[in-house]
């Protein structure tokens, strides 16, 4: 071939150049609708969920023709995530959409999201003090960014807690009766069940939110005057907790990004998983039968002072058009109202967003009907949300890292603790910078 | 003995090789509760075919067929097309800077699909294309990978066949239209059969440049039945059974081809 190869590199390496060059001046821009006759809603739901939630954008549309909000299948968080930075640079958004509060972050660094606050205020729709006051706080704790002086940029959408589904057949076989309520006691029940039945008691997802839900019920925190707390007694003893399930093989690890923990969990084989309350109705489907498993909360440290994890996602509103603003926003209050609310958590496993959900007839009935579909309602109180700082994602995979680490035995719990800390900080302080 | 031992090893191959698809068939026809649980083997305890018709009815399967194959067809014409011209021009047709342009199309290989997501977005949308079969198609009509290939294949046939056309008054056009595609024949069938399974295996472009559902692709479909909290694996192998039928067809009918066209641009699987 008559060509240089330098020349394609000397090419391809100036092409990259202007590429990284390149201004984002997306802070200056506006970005238009990706439609004008509709408002966007950009979701993740699929099936069952998804025709729940086009009942309830239905509802809102009856009441609200102007502008209506159209329902989008938009793909898994990660993919929506994609869609909109994507979007951002083509300066064109959909009205509103699900994020991670992680996401909606990055979102605002180019100023593509809606501050919440002036609507919460608005003379006409906006929301009195009674219903602020009626949502959980983690659940508009949440939603406030330090980053951004504490505004509200988003609000709750598929939130869950983490909680402690056990296995009562193998609890039995073991000769257990009840689920533990303290750490110490999870380690004797764990123990109890290996002895007994040769199974191990629990398959670990390895998992951020499920490490820092255990940390919090250690009596831990995440994050204190912007550093992390990774190095913390707590933490460390966090970390030492799973060194000594998988130690004394008292667990294993289920396999990345899948379900199986839950199979096997069916199955038998094991005596708790650690999961999202969310997994309720998938579990329901699985056993069938309110004999063979119950759910728990998370065992404590501290039983007076109890903690765990809240997740899940939320909706951001995008600063499109004042149109567009207007009907996305009194969507996202219709969809966090008391009515909505429960309807959503009743079809789909969340969890409602409001203290007064517990008034609601049909809510207490669904409670009536098994007395454990209310031990995730009841941890609202005390539930933790993650920080949602830019760079919390890297933050995430370090610490399934360091987990995984101490499950290799390539570190110990204490070590990985304490390089966690490190390796956090920095990811924060080149945020920063 | 010798020929029993290589026929034996070949069929232990076919049978590890055609496993997974098994597996998903016999799923496809499980109970959830057997498929989750993935309990007593892999035979079906009661045979749902039910389970094909909740899969075909939890999305617009029907739509998404038709949209996938449209797509599919119009893109793996033209990148034929773009590639049987440009093709024959880089291998036939002596111009100034022919090494260059080759170059330049070969470079295009080493940006990753993931860098070119956003770019490519915001000229299609600039176009006013978001949301249009257009955003479907055109991005993907021509591919440095396709031209390669079938420049390979031009540059493999002898010179007399264009000469002896050429003497005979035959133009460029004539000649690629009525010789040059017979003469590179197996070729052009592996560029179409990668441009077909490219189109129709495609996720993540077309999530990003349509909002409508009557736009959606058969990949699109499939991920419906993976939620937050499991997933529903016998619908999902139903739906997959359905979906991966077309393209185990196009490969039966296309697999002698594929096979001379590998052997000519030295592919190795």
């Amino acid at each position: 071939m008559r060509f240089s190869f330098s020349s394609i590199w000397i090419l391809c390496l100036f092409s990259f150049g202007v590429g990284c060059g390149a201004k984002d001046n997306s802070d200056t821009a506006t970005f238009r609708p990706i439609q004008t006759e509709n408002a966007e809603f950009w979701h993740r739901q699929t099936t069952v969920t998804a025709e729940l939630m086009e009942t309830i954008v239905a509802q809102f549309n009856a009441e609200n023709p102007s502008l209506p909000i159209e329902p989008i299948y938009a793909g898994n968080y990660g993919e929506i995530y994609r869609k909109v930075t994507t979007s951002i640079k083509a300066k064109t958004l959909p009205a509103l959409a699900v994020a991670y509060e992680n996401m909606t972050a990055e979102y605002a660094q180019s100023n593509a999201v809606v501050e919440l606050d002036s609507w919460v205020d608005h003379p006409e729709f906006g929301l009195s003090e009674d219903d602020i006051n009626d949502f959980f706080p983690a659940m508009l704790d949440t939603n406030r960014f330090t980053e951004y002086d504490g505004a509200l940029l988003s609000l709750p959408f598929t939130k869950s807690v983490l909680v402690l589904y056990y296995n009562k057949r193998v609890l039995k076989a073991a000769g257990l009766t009840t689920p533990p309520k303290t750490w110490e006691e999870f380690i004797t029940q764990s123990k109890q069940i290996k002895e007994r039945t040769g199974k191990f008691a629990l398959s670990f997802d390895v998992d951020c939110s499920t490490i820092d839900g255990i940390l919090f019920s250690m009596g831990g925190q995440v994050m204190k005057d912007g550093k992390t707390q990774y190095d913390s007694t707590e933490s460390i003893e966090t970390f030492e907790l799973i060194e000594y399930l998988f130690k004394e093989k008292l667990a294993y690890q289920n396999p990345p990004g899948t379900f199986n923990d839950e199979t096997d969990f069916g199955n038998d084989k094991i005596g708790f998983i650690l999961r999202t309350s969310s997994n309720r109705p998938y579990l329901e489907d699985l056993f069938n039968d309110h004999d063979a498993w119950g759910i728990a909360p998370l065992p404590q440290s501290d039983l007076d002072n109890p903690k765990t994890v809240l997740y899940g996602g939320s909706i951001c509103l995008f600063n499109t058009t004042p149109e567009q603003q207007e009907a996305a926003w009194k969507f996202v209050r219709y969809f966090t109202s008391t009515e909505a609310t429960v309807q959503w958590a009743l079809g789909t496993g969340y969890l409602p967003v409001r203290r007064s959900a517990a008034n609601d007839p049909k809510m207490q009935a669904f409670w009536e009907s098994w007395p454990d579909n209310r031990v995730a309602f009841d941890c609202l109180e005390y539930a933790v949300p993650e920080p949602n700082i830019s760079g919390w994602q890297q933050i995430r995979n370090r610490v399934a890292r360091a987990a995984t680490e101490v499950i290799s035995s390539m570190s110990t719990g204490q070590d990985a603790a304490i390089r966690l800390k490190k390796d956090a900080d920095a990811i924060i302080s080149k945020q920063r910078n | 003995m010798k020929q029993r031992i290589l026929h034996s090893a070949l069929w232990v191959g076919a049978i590890l090789m055609n496993y997974p698809f098994l597996w998903m068939m016999l799923t496809s026809l499980m109970p959830l509760e057997q498929a989750t649980k993935n309990k007593h083997g892999i035979w079906p305890e009661t045979w749902n075919w039910k389970n094909y018709l909740d899969a075909w009815n939890a999305a617009p399967f029907g739509q998404y067929f038709i949209n996938t194959l449209a797509i599919s067809i119009t893109v793996t014409v033209s990148v034929v097309l773009t590639s049987l011209l440009a093709g024959y021009a880089l291998a036939k047709i002596p111009f100034k800077g022919r090494g260059i342009l080759f170059a330049l199309i070969l470079s295009t290989m080493m940006v990753p699909f993931e860098a070119s997501i956003i770019p490519n977005f915001v000229i299609i949308s600039k176009l006013g294309w978001y949301n249009t079969y257009a955003a479907l198609i055109v991005p993907w009509c021509a591919n440095a990978f396709s031209i390669f290939l079938v420049r390979q294949a031009f540059r493999s046939v002898p010179n007399d066949y264009f000469d002896a056309a050429r003497i005979d008054g035959c133009g460029e056009f004539r000649f690629i239209f009525t010789l040059g595609v017979f003469l590179v024949r197996p070729m052009l069938i592996t560029v179409a059969l990668f441009a077909f399974l490219g189109s129709y295996n495609s996720l993540i472009w077309p999530l990003i440049v349509t909002s409508s559902e009557s736009l959606r692709v058969i990949q699109v479909g499939l991920t419906v039945f993976s939620g937050e909290t499991g997933v529903r694996v016998n619908l999902l192998m139903a739906a997959s059974t359905i979906v991966i039928l077309p393209t185990a067809l196009l490969y039966l009918i296309t697999q002698k081809f594929l096979m001379e066209g590998a052997g000519q641009a030295g592919i190795r699987g």
